[in-house]
């Protein structure tokens, strides 16, 4: 399902110079796999994340999704393609603070142009799924850590995408709180949907089918 | 769908806020009343235009002396003794048979009394032509004859008010009250003596007016030199005893070509004719009714422009608000503009939510105005400002529809930029 060539990308720095943060990555990925990214700081996860989800294009090297070369789509098409195929989980889960939890988990079909009744009802049924039934019209303030990642994850579900990418979901909370957001991800993965999450946690890696370890913007065998 | 949400977000915005929304309001709101009432005169001005040429006919034209300013290259002012006189209006009317009208006038301030009663006045000498001038009046007795004229007779038509169809709430307590209308009301003057100057004149006639809805002296403003009793022109050269413009000739001579297309021909012909008979010797122009319409409406038109460039400066330093509060909300949302980029909102999408967002800002700014500005028209109007009853249902309509488009375009710039930041830099701001 993701095919990985050679992928490389450099930040521009100062004049004429660049950071390398990935410098050749070979990676494939196959449907319905749960797979954790692992290694270092500063390694190149997230860049190597956002590129697979759309955010970003390598400057060098392929990126294969479902057999398309997306790695020169341009901004429009990558929008297009990230809103029908992927959904994003964060850290600092990445909420608007001002939205109910319901808006927040509506706001992507909205773009998809799902009409707002359908959208509304589909987000209630998206929380009541991660276990949130009856905190839909909370803002992000009135809900604990563990409720907004779930919150988080509904809104990723949205559009019912193909390929869920979560970059340290568990990274804001405490450890029980990360192994239930880790067994809300291991049933999401158990129902078909590929996830690729990075990590820090050995034992969440471990829980994960796969383990993918990331140095110096490579991968390591 | 995604309309409506953008309504969503930017109302919220707004509201959270309100001091940032509320000093662009103001400005936006100024604007729009100034928009509205300059847009009231306009219309107010084109009216009466359109009244005004529609009640005297497109082929009016006046001949008067140059009274100051307007250099004559040809000719020294010292050097021009000669006045347009009756002779001359004799003349044309003999020369060009064609012509509808030919009406000279000679004004002047005069001591009236009756009994008890005195007053001054403004007193007009007239021929027989004056009646062409197909202004609606009603008569009782006699109109001035040419015999008045040729044994310069000393009788008189009063001119009497034609009051209201329906009169409106502000005139009982504005309207001015003319002792000398009401006196002529409570008592039957036709047939009666009275005093002009020093002499005694009959009263052989009295007009009535058309009520002033129908008036076009109220279409043109009043003016104090409207007069209020006519004598025939030649009793008034010979006898009547007065201030005047004039220094033994007339005030003006008024012509009608009868009809719009002739009138540039004959003002040519008549001004080549009447500069003859002086010897080329006379300062004098012939205007048409459309200047001196505008002539009479230049002091509103200066007004009005006025208004409008305090309103178009308000509507900028509105629109400036605008891009400086969307500029400050997206520097201050650069995040929230990551997190939509990541979920799947496009270049587009954003650039929409912006543009929405400053369109409120113009519309609730707008609506503000436009609640303000009614109400200060409506009280001009009921202070009896006649130009402001004149506000039609379309131009807050027409000051929204500014209001909006300022905040379009004030945001298109701000919105673009929104729409151009990398979403994975979005993403990591904080
Ligand atoms: N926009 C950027 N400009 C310059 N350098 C960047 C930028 N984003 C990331 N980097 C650098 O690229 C490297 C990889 O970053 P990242 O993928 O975020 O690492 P991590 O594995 O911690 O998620 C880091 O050294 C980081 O400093
Ligand atoms: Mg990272």
């Amino acid at each position: 399902m993701i095919k990985c060539e050679n992928l490389q990308k450099t930040y521009p720095l100062k004049k004429g110079q660049g950071y390398q943060a990935l410098s050749g990555i070979d990676l494939e990925i196959g449907r319905g796999e749960f797979a954790a990214v692992t290694g270092p700081s500063g390694c190149g996860k997230s860049t190597l994340l956002n590129i697979l989800g759309l955010l970003d294009n390598p400057d060098g090297g392929r990126y294969l999704l479902e057999g398309r070369d997306v790695s020169r789509f341009d901004d429009a098409e990558r929008s297009d393609l990230r809103l029908r195929t992927v959904g994003f989980v964060f850290q600092s889960f990445n909420l608007l603070p001002r939205f109910s939890a319901a808006e927040n988990v509506r706001l992507p079909m909205l773009y998809r142009g799902v009409p707002k009744e359908e959208a509304a009802e589909r987000a209630r049924a998206l929380l009541e799924k991660v276990g949130l039934k009856g905190k839909a019209d909370n803002t992000p303030l009135e809900l604990s850590g563990g409720e907004r990642q779930r919150v988080g994850i509904a809104r990723a579900l949205a559009n019912d995408p193909v390929l869920l990418l979560a970059d340290e979901p568990t990274g804001n909370l405490d450890s029980r709180t990360g192994l239930e957001v880790m067994d809300l991800l291991r049933s999401l993965n158990a129902a078909g949907l590929t996830i690729l999450m990075v990590t820090h946690d050995l034992n969440l890696a471990r829980a994960a089918g796969r383990t993918i370890k990331v140095r110096d913007g490579r991968i390591e065998p | 769908m995604r309309f409506s949400e953008a309504v969503r977000t930017g109302t919220l915005e707004i509201f959270s806020h309100k001091m940032r929304s509320f000093l662009t309001f103001f400005s936006i709101s100024i604007g729009v009343i100034s928009i509205m009432y300059s847009l009231t005169l306009i219309y107010a001005m084109t009216s009466r235009t359109k009244k005004a040429l529609e009640v005297a006919g497109p082929g009016r034209m006046t001949v008067e002396m140059k009274r100051n300013g307007g250099s004559d290259s040809a000719l020294d002012a010292k050097e021009a003794k000669s006045v347009i006189t009756l002779e001359d209006a004799l003349a044309v009317r003999s020369e060009f048979p064609g012509l509808y009208m030919v009406s000279p006038g000679l004004k002047k301030w005069v001591e009236l009394s009756h009994g008890q009663f005195s007053d001054e006045k403004v007193v007009e000498g007239i021929t027989t032509e004056w009646k062409k001038r197909g202004w609606v009046y009603k008569l009782r007795g006699r109109f001035l004859n040419q015999h008045d004229l040729d044994t310069y007779a000393r009788v008189c038509v009063l001119i009497e008010d034609g009051g209201w169809m329906k009169k409106p709430k502000w005139y009982k307590f504005y309207g001015w009250r003319d002792k000398f209308q009401d006196y002529i009301k409570h008592n039957d003057m036709l047939g009666q003596t009275i005093r002009l100057g020093n002499n005694l004149y009959t009263v052989v006639g009295i007009l009535r007016e058309p009520p002033a809805e129908k008036n076009p002296k109220y279409f043109m403003g009043v003016s104090n030199w409207d007069p209020s009793l006519l004598v025939p022109i030649t009793t008034s050269q010979r006898f009547l005893n007065g201030w005047a413009w004039s220094s033994g000739g007339v005030d003006d001579i008024t012509i009608d070509t009868g009809k719009e297309a002739t009138i540039g021909a004959y003002k040519r012909k008549v001004d080549k004719f009447i500069k003859a008979r002086h010897g080329g010797r006379i300062r004098f122009e012939i205007k048409d009714y459309r200047e001196i319409i505008k002539e009479r409406l230049a002091d509103k038109q200066r007004d009005m422009y006025t208004v409008l460039i305090i309103g178009a400066i308000a509507i900028l330093a509105g629109g400036i608000g605008i891009m400086n509060v969307t500029l400050a909300t997206i520097y201050s949302r650069i995040k929230e503009i990551g997190i939509r980029r990541a979920i799947g909102a496009s270049r587009g999408d954003i650039m929409t939510q912006f543009i929405i967002e400053a369109m409120l800002i113009g519309f609730f700014g707008g609506v503000a105005g436009i609640l303000l500005g009614m109400a200060g028209i409506q009280y001009l109007a009921s202070k009896g400002d006649t130009d402001m009853m004149l506000l039609q249902w379309w131009m807050p309509f027409a000051a929204i529809v500014v209001a909006v488009l300022t905040g379009f375009l004030a945001s298109l710039y701000p919105a673009y930029q929104a729409s151009r930041l990398d979403p994975v830099e979005a993403l990591r701001y904080e």
